[in-house]
């Protein structure tokens, strides 16, 4: 064997450790004698280890919520990931007999509160990075006490109408919502609300801290997470799958 | 995972998540998202160099995935399907990239690099910055050869599946990719001779 014999497939092989055994004393006879070729092989095995070691950057959490907002407002290829169409099924029972659909349209609601506050979520706190030329800070808009205030006023507006029509939807199909499952559920509310308030009345006496600002959107998006767990809830029991409802709802509880 | 060794038990459970997912389970769906969102987040934004707008390109590329999900015949397992999708995304996004910055080419391809002559290694330890622009230096259809083989791990089988091409020409790609790296790393991009 000599350098030319060296063709692409061969160090590919060999770099990744699948030649067979014959071809693979065979290569190393030549490389035991060529430098030029030893120095190659070496410098591709790091290569390859070099990038098989790197780093893998995480998702932010807020990617999937966008991302079921957008399909929210897809045609499906065969229906919608959630039925959003609530006109005319309201206290009726669903085909498939024993979900009340009621539970549908309490998903619906429930994502269409979500897309509502998602406009925050997709908004980084404000940073401060003086090297940043200043064209980039013109192309986005300033975030203010007021935009905050204003957009999480449009969105509550959506949560609060979406609980209201929620329990309305409850109260006329079953005559109740689960009252453990409302319990929870409102439970954690008022601990998600309360720390908004707070969020907020930080940000108000401190409009450019930092933490401040971080505050009030990690509590946002735990306000979105804890409605995204109660869609997930309320899919499982849609579909009559007691023991994943019962596993989630146990999640909801924590 | 590769289409002529996918087995019934992968395949059965492939075309029962594309099922739920037509038929409107957002748990199935959720569950595709989880299974392949950060590896193919990492894969996008490497192989189009665009690491702000990952987030962006991951949910087209999710999105393409559900209006194209009744597609999916089960010809090659579920993962592979959505990884060609992806793939074939970036390159979307390269070539309109390409066309907007008027750097109009017939091929994404380019030619090799000078081969590196050295009696000692010249790449030493490779950190991950240095790995990374270097990547960012690739032509695209061996830079998408690279990040599916030696980042992610994928086989040249199913490289060349994802890519369209065949196994023997996934090698050639990988191989081009490891020998414009070792250039880079070796002289910086300047004196990358094409």
């Amino acid at each position: 064997m000599n350098c030319a014999d060296l063709q692409h497939d061969v160090l590919v092989d060999l770099v990744d450790g699948r030649l067979d055994g014959a071809e693979q004393r065979n290569v190393e006879r030549h490389l035991d004698g060529c430098a030029n070729c030893r120095a190659l092989v070496e410098d591709l095995r790091s290569i390859r280890a070099a990038a098989f070691m790197l780093d893998r950057r995480e998702l932010r959490p807020a990617t999937f919520a966008r991302l079921q907002a957008a399909i929210a407002a897809e045609p499906a290829p065969k229906g919608r990931l959630l039925d959003m169409s609530l006109s005319g099924r309201r206290g009726r029972r669903s085909p498939g007999g024993g979900v009340p659909v009621w539970l549908g349209a309490a998903a619906a609601l429930i994502l269409a509160t979500v897309i509502g506050v998602l406009p925050l979520m997709n908004r980084a706190p404000a940073t401060h990075d003086d090297a940043a030329p200043a064209a980039a800070t013109d192309a986005e808009p300033e975030v203010t006490v007021e935009s905050v205030t204003a957009e999480f006023a449009a969105a509550e507006k959506h949560y609060q109408k979406a609980i209201d029509d929620l329990q309305t939807i409850a109260n006329k199909d079953t005559g109740e919502l689960d009252p453990q499952v409302a319990s929870v559920l409102q439970k954690n509310l008022t601990v998600i609300d309360q720390a908004i308030t707070e969020s907020r009345a930080a940000l108000q006496s401190q409009p450019s801290n930092s933490s401040a600002q971080s505050g009030l959107f990690d509590a946002l998006r735990s306000k979105v997470a804890l409605l995204q767990q109660t869609v997930e809830l309320i899919n499982e029991m849609r579909k009559g799958n007691q023991a994943e409802a019962g596993r989630r709802f146990q999640t909801l509880s924590q | 995972m590769a289409p002529s060794n996918l087995s019934g038990d992968v395949k059965g459970a492939d075309l029962d998540l594309v099922g739920r997912i037509r038929a409107g389970d957002g748990t199935a769906f959720e569950q595709l998202y989880k299974q392949h969102s950060t590896r193919l987040y990492n894969l996008a934004s490497r192989m189009t160099g665009a690491h702000g707008e990952a987030d962006d390109l991951l949910q087209d590329i999710f999105l393409l995935a559900y209006r194209k999900i009744g597609s999916f015949r089960g010809e090659s397992s579920l993962g592979t399907w959505l990884y060609r999708l992806a793939m074939n995304h970036c390159l979307d996004v390269l070539r309109n990239r390409q066309t907007r910055m008027g750097h109009q080419t017939d091929s994404l391809d380019e030619p090799d690099a000078a081969p590196v002559a050295s009696p000692v290694p010249v790449v030493g330890a490779v950190s991950r910055i240095d790995l990374e622009r270097a990547i960012d230096t690739l032509p695209p259809a061996c830079r998408a050869a690279f990040l599916l083989h030696d980042v992610e791990g994928f086989g040249h089988q199913e490289v060349g599946t994802m890519l369209g091409i065949s196994e023997g020409t996934s090698k050639s790609q990988v191989h081009k990719a490891r020998m414009r790296i070792r250039s880079y790393l070796a002289h910086g991009t300047k004196k990358i001779e094409n």
